[in-house]
């Protein structure tokens, strides 16, 4: 029981507390070309949600095994690298098998939602923390649904802020960012954290 | 004529690269590092440094990858070179320059999978002749190192009243500026400024 409100909480904390987007800024550019579309958005966060869990999985193993190598900050971003790319390519191979129409609605995006800083981010994380492979899932899948609810919050606006009701050198990407930073400060507000201004 | 044209060429991917289509305030790509990492000069600079290198060197060395490899495989080996590229950086930034370097955190191994690498790459620089693309990433790259240092430095100042060891006598300070909402919003004020200098560029010619 304890295991499971351990992850819960993990899971909630990458949610809201430590957002990939809001908290750390990883996984911006690609919050942008995922926002852009209201129909492939959640389809977009899924995959990057299962390359997070599924690399996490395998990442483990492999910090557990490279721990104690005192130069394993060197060359864990090529394992980790690897690593995505292997579980990257199984499932390209899978999809375009056993499911070729959803292979087509997703090729466009898939190597951006595979290959990105929030991924590779959550390795890292994961790494530091030292924690064990629920956790390790717990964190990743909190990731993964933190950045669909970030892309979900910019998608739900993208075309208003692309509109002419926005002042033409605020229109589009500057706004965006903007809306992002208020995004982020009320995350921020969240999650506990005061600042004088 | 020929002269005149590859002269004109030249002035276009320099003025694309660090302001039409300025890889953070015009595109939107490779803005993690900048909203995470820049809040000083110092952090600035190393993000520059490793940004820089990390990203040419991929780039160039990805150019010889074969066209006729599929793109799902073109994609990994693009992110193995970035990974291998980041070995020696990393070596060198822990012997020399260990201080300013952790203050990149984590960002600094992210940068293999900067969206400059993993997107442009395909869409846009290996569409281009050899001595073309190297001068298109450059001034991509230097586009970026730009914006870098400025936000490093307005963060600096207006968020601690000093840069470096030097204390600037400014009246108030801006705290939030360096944290991650402070950096999303500085950048879009910024993109903002970027888009009024093109928009009055514009009207004028």
């Amino acid at each position: 029981m304890d295991v499971v409100m351990n992850a819960i909480l993990i899971s909630l904390t990458a949610i809201l507390v430590e957002n990939t987007v809001f908290s750390k800024a990883l996984g911006t550019s690609t919050l942008f070309l995922a926002a852009r579309s209201r129909k492939k958005f959640f389809a977009f966060g899924s995959c990057i949600t299962y390359f997070s869990v599924v690399s996490s999985v395998i990442a483990y193993f492999a910090d557990y095994y490279f721990k104690e190598n005192e130069y394993n900050y060197i060359f864990m971003p090529l394992v980790y690298v690897v690593i995505i790319g292997v579980v990257y390519i199984v499932t390209l191979l899978v999809v375009w098998k056993l499911a070729y129409p959803f292979f087509l609605s997703i090729k466009k995006f898939i190597h951006v939602s595979a290959f990105n800083c929030a991924v590779l981010g959550v390795l890292f994380t994961n790494a530091m923390s030292g924690n064990s492979l629920v956790e390790y899932i717990a964190y990743a899948l909190g990731t993964g649904i933190g950045f669909i609810i970030a892309t979900f919050l910019v998608s739900a606006v993208y075309e208003k802020l692309y509109s002419e009701d926005v002042s033409p050198s605020f229109r589009g990407l500057p706004i965006t960012y903007i809306y992002v930073g208020i995004l982020a400060m009320a995350f921020y507000a969240l999650s506990g954290g005061t600042i004088t201004l | 004529m020929d002269n005149n044209k590859t002269r004109k060429k030249f002035d276009k991917t320099i003025f694309d690269g660090l302001f039409m289509k300025n890889t953070v305030l015009a595109s939107g790509l490779v803005v993690a590092p900048i909203v995470a990492v820049a809040t000083t000069l110092q952090s600035a600079i190393a993000l520059v440094i490793a940004f820089s290198l990390i990203t040419f060197l991929t780039v160039l060395i990805s150019s010889f990858v074969p066209r006729d490899i599929v793109y799902a495989i073109r994609i990994i080996l693009y992110t193995i070179i970035a990974a291998m590229v980041y070995v020696p950086i990393a070596v060198f930034a822990d012997s020399f320059m260990n201080q300013q370097f952790s203050s990149l955190g984590i960002m600094f191994p992210l940068l293999v999978t900067n969206s400059l690498i993993i997107t442009r790459t395909e869409i846009h620089f290996f569409k281009l002749d050899k001595l073309r693309m190297l001068s298109e990433v450059f001034f991509y790259i230097l586009g970026f190192d730009i914006v870098a240092i400025i936000v490093g430095v307005i963060r600096e100042i207006f968020a601690t009243g000093a840069i470096g060891d030097k204390i600037i006598g400014i009246h108030f300070t801006l705290p939030f500026l360096s944290t991650t909402f402070g950096g999303f919003i500085l950048i879009g004020v910024l993109a903002a400024i970027l888009k009024k200098i093109k928009l009055i560029v514009r009207s004028h010619s």
